[in-house]
């Protein structure tokens, strides 16, 4: 198994190099530049100006060194600071992340919560009024935009019950119930949406393990359902399932920027688009490449659960 | 199907009965949907609500956080680097200027633009109005806060301000302007400037004008991450993309005031979810844009008190690279300016609630906001006279041509699409519009070197009119983006900058204005009025001409209170 890990990581290392020449190329090309930003709100952006501050950050350099630069900050994890705000990426970070995590945890909780017994009971009672149900409740997570939602949910709490969660992050430290009531309501919203797919997921696999021949003999021997269903049926449905969780997990750490922004939580969505929009090249790729390496990570582990869930599964 | 469970038997319902049932029920929903009347909430003729609200007689109390949901976040704090609204929300109130306009509680009403002392008691010009002297109040203090811990603010404090303004940063046009700075006491500055200008107290009073520390500067070598001044509220946090607290000021040079114990701003950048703040309670007061928005507010919270903007200048309208063709001759200028019908788009977009579109504040050339017709024969809504003028310019089958812009608000694309449909139908002008990205957007603008149109904007800020005019539209001005090159505006605006005479600077203002209008220097758009809802028990919050208390009027807040 160690041996599978080790070659894992090392074909990691390929693809997050290519990762990383993708981004910086990319926010090369894109039109505009930070500095304009930064530094012309009244017009006043003289070249010698511009020259002189475009020197002080390297941007003056050659693509290639800003490039081979760039990537030796991160190998020596000091990706340096902010064009924008000129404050250290790893401060910026060290905020955003917990936020992103604890967001993405609780969403991918939620959905989880909702999705599982959802997607078993719509298959263990095949188009009966509850499946149906469920289906309705899956479709409507995948297809109902996140923005909508979230507004929708934001807008009638304020409207009906005259309460919102508090505006203004806090952390879990800080104040675990304030922060409980800032981040249920849009991790519901998100594990709503994640919910749909991996529903579908459960109720599509669930229903072809229940035709196995091992789970008809499980029947026949007069075993409860619920023992059929969980004990039997289920870890060998999920497979599929671990895989769905694991893309979605992946897409929540990289920030879900709709609900942060509707919900005002500073978390890594929020980070890398103003970063985007601003042209600040140290941010966008540093966050793309820790994106990059967690989603290399992610699958490696969703891997890894395989062998768990089913001893047929071995690594070598 | 209906399956067959283990059990063996059948149950539940099958798909087609589950679709026949789902449809009608779909159906039923629709129809009843439908047959509501759906109401819209248009304006018609004057707003229900009040335009001013004057200062409260009653003795203002002490204490309570006024709070607030802001769009804006300021990327750094540094007043040399940016001029942006975001920073300014309270950086007015952390800082002073040497000179400021009247508050709300001072102010006759809401087109009020006398100036008052802020950390000068007094000023003086000399007769040519090249050397200002400025007389500093004693015995204010800067923030108790290292490294100034404190201590006195003198004259040579606000000498390092401005020289340092003048070397680096977005405000370096206008201050160097200042060809030396005099300190001959710790209480008088004496300001040099290159040309005479009488305007020079007006443009100290700008909202971006806040004098910042040395000590800071110097240890920071920027003044990004912090911000100190001698304002009535201290800076205590600042979290991007959270909120900046700001606490009274136990030291502040205007006994008894703030009356506020603390302002907390909570960034919130969606628009639904500052206003949902604001009917949950966790936001005192919000800005709108329309009529409807309010009526919706007021559902929910009928007590709000709401003051009806009223704006005294656009910030925003067509821009044409008007030194190329087609755009370099007025008779194409003139003709789309015939050929856009400004009305609607104040009756469509802004539900009748905005401004058809000027650039210099109405009153500092005339009482009340300008009449359609006052705008002249260019500027009415005359599609065929247009056609005509095209014509004779030479287009008569029109032309193509380009236009980018920055979604600043969703009702500025309505206004784009508007323009274009009636460019084309009107004139046989196409016009491809490019949406871009702010970054792209703005550098592309402010360089200058585009081609076509652009829907461009004039700075916020400003509310001098030295600002408005000569800055934005001498043609040597660095913040003429519109590209506007008159000689008869290059003159009257360096001409009224050296008018003390009040009578004479209307008029040269309003020769400034005809001139405009009759050459289309600027293609102004129509801007909405907008609505500031407050909680009922906010008092002296009402916004002032180009000063409005949740933006660049911000230190309007020191004399805010709470009734309650």
């Amino acid at each position: 198994m160690y041996k599978y890990v080790l070659r894992r990581m090392f074909l990691a290392v390929p693809v997050l190099l290519l990762s990383s020449l993708i981004v910086f190329g990319l926010m090369r090309v894109m039109p505009g530049d930070a500095l304009t930003v930064l530094m012309g709100e009244s017009g006043n952006i003289s070249e010698k100006e511009l020259a002189k501050v475009r020197k002080e950050l390297r941007l003056d350099l050659p693509y290639y060194q800003q490039y081979g630069l760039w990537l030796w900050q991160m190998m020596s994890l000091r990706p340096g600071d902010s064009l924008l705000t000129g404050e250290p990426i790893t401060v910026s970070l060290r905020k955003a992340i917990p936020v992103t995590l604890e967001l993405a945890a609780l969403a991918m909780v939620l959905g989880l919560v909702i999705a599982i017994p959802i997607g078993v009971l719509s298959a263990t009672r095949q188009d009966t009024a509850s499946d149906y149900a469920g289906r309705v409740v899956a479709v409507s997570g995948l297809s109902f935009p996140d923005f909508w939602l979230g507004t929708l949910v934001i807008t009638f709490a304020a409207i009906w019950f005259h309460w919102i969660p508090p505006i203004g992050y806090t952390s879990l430290w800080d104040s675990p119930w304030r922060n409980l009531q800032q981040f249920l309501l849009p991790a519901a919203v998100l594990g709503f949406r994640l919910s749909a797919a991996t529903m579908r997921m459960t109720r599509s696999t669930v229903l072809e393990v229940l035709r196995e021949d091992y789970v008809r003999t499980a029947w026949a021997k007069g075993l409860a359902g619920r023992i059929v269903v969980y004990k039997h049926a289920l870890k060998n449905a999920l497979i599929p399932v671990v895989t769905v969780i694991g893309g979605q997990l992946g897409v929540l750490l990289a920030g879900a920027v709709v609900i942060e922004t509707i919900f005002a939580l500073p978390g890594m969505g929020r980070l890398t688009v103003e970063a985007i929009l601003y042209r600040d090249y140290p941010v966008v790729q540093t966050n793309v490449m820790l994106v990059a390496a967690t989603l290399v990570t992610l699958n490696l582990l969703v891997d890894l659960t395989y062998a768990w869930l089913d001893p047929r599964i071995r690594y070598s | 199907m209906p399956t067959q469970d283990p059990k063996g038997t059948y149950s539940g319902v099958s798909r087609r009965q589950f679709l026949r049932r789902a449809g009608g029920t779909a159906v039923g929903l629709g129809a009843l949907a439908l047959s509501r009347p759906i109401s819209k909430a248009a304006a018609q003729g004057a707003s229900p609500y009040t335009e001013w609200i004057p200062a409260n007689t009653k003795a203002p109390k002490r204490g309570g956080t006024l709070t607030r949901a802001s769009a804006w976040d300021p990327p750094m704090l540094d007043p040399r680097l940016t001029q942006s609204v975001g920073l300014y929300q309270f950086a007015g109130l952390t800082s002073n200027r040497l000179v400021r306009y009247a508050f709300p509680d001072e102010a006759s009403g809401a087109g009020d633009m006398s100036l008052k002392g802020d950390l000068a008691e007094s000023w003086s010009a000399s007769p040519d109005n090249r050397v200002w002297t400025f007389k500093l109040r004693q015995g204010v203090k800067w923030q108790n806060v290292a490294p100034l811990n404190g201590r006195e603010l003198t004259s040579a404090d606000i000498k390092y301000c401005f020289e340092a303004y003048a070397k680096e940063g977005v405000q370096t046009f206008n201050f160097k302007e200042i060809e030396g700075i005099e300190t001959p006491d710790k209480y008088t500055v004496r300001l040099h400037m290159q040309t005479p200008n009488v305007f020079v107290a007006h443009a100290l009073a700008e909202p971006i004008s806040i004098v910042f520390s040395r000590e800071v500067l110097e240890e920071d070598g920027d003044l990004k991450k912090r911000l100190i001044g001698t304002g009535p509220f201290v800076l205590k946090e600042h979290t991007r993309k959270v909120r900046a607290v700001l606490r009274r000021n136990p030291d502040y040079w205007d006994k008894g005031r703030p009356y506020l114990d603390e302002y907390i701003i909570l960034m919130t950048p969606d628009d639904a979810t500052r206003k949902a703040a604001f009917r949950a309670g966790q936001a005192d007061f919000v800005w709108m844009a329309s009529p409807s928005e309010v009526e919706a507010i007021r559902k929910t919270n009928p007590s709000a008190s709401v003051q009806a903007y009223h704006n005294s200048a656009v910030f925003f309208g067509l821009a044409m690279s008007q030194d190329k063709p087609p755009f370099n001759d007025v008779r194409v200028r003139r003709a789309l300016s015939m050929a856009i019908d400004r009305q609607k788009q104040v009756d469509t977009v802004f539900e009748g609630h905005g401004i058809l579109g000027w650039g210099v504040p109405y009153m500092y050339f005339q009482e009340k906001p300008l009449t359609a017709a006052q705008f002249g024969p260019w500027w009415q809504y005359k599609p065929a006279e247009a056609k005509k003028l095209l014509a004779e310019a030479g287009h008569p089958n029109g032309f193509s041509t380009t236009l980018f812009y920055y979604e600043y608000w969703p009702q500025m694309t309505s206004q784009v699409q508007l323009v274009q449909a009636e460019l084309k139908k009107n004139l046989n002008i196409d016009v491809k519009i490019t949406k871009l990205d702010y970054t792209t957007y703005y550098g592309r603008y402010v360089e200058s070197k585009w081609e076509g149109l652009c829907w461009g904007f004039q700075s916020g800020h400003a509310v001098g009119l030295d600002e408005r005019t000569y800055q934005y539209m001498h043609s040597k001005s660095t913040k003429n983006f519109f590209r506007v090159n008159d000689p008869q505006i290059d003159e009257l605006t360096t001409k009224l900058r050296q008018t003390p005479d009040p009578k004479e600077q209307r008029a040269i203002t309003k020769r400034i204005v005809d001139r405009e209008f009759d050459q289309v220097a600027r293609l102004w758009m129509p801007y909405d009025n907008g609505f500031i809802v407050a909680q009922p028990f906010v008092r002296n919050h009402a916004s002032i001409a180009l000063r409005r208390t949740d933006g660049y009027g911000s230190p309007h807040i020191a004399r805010v209170w709470l009734d309650k």
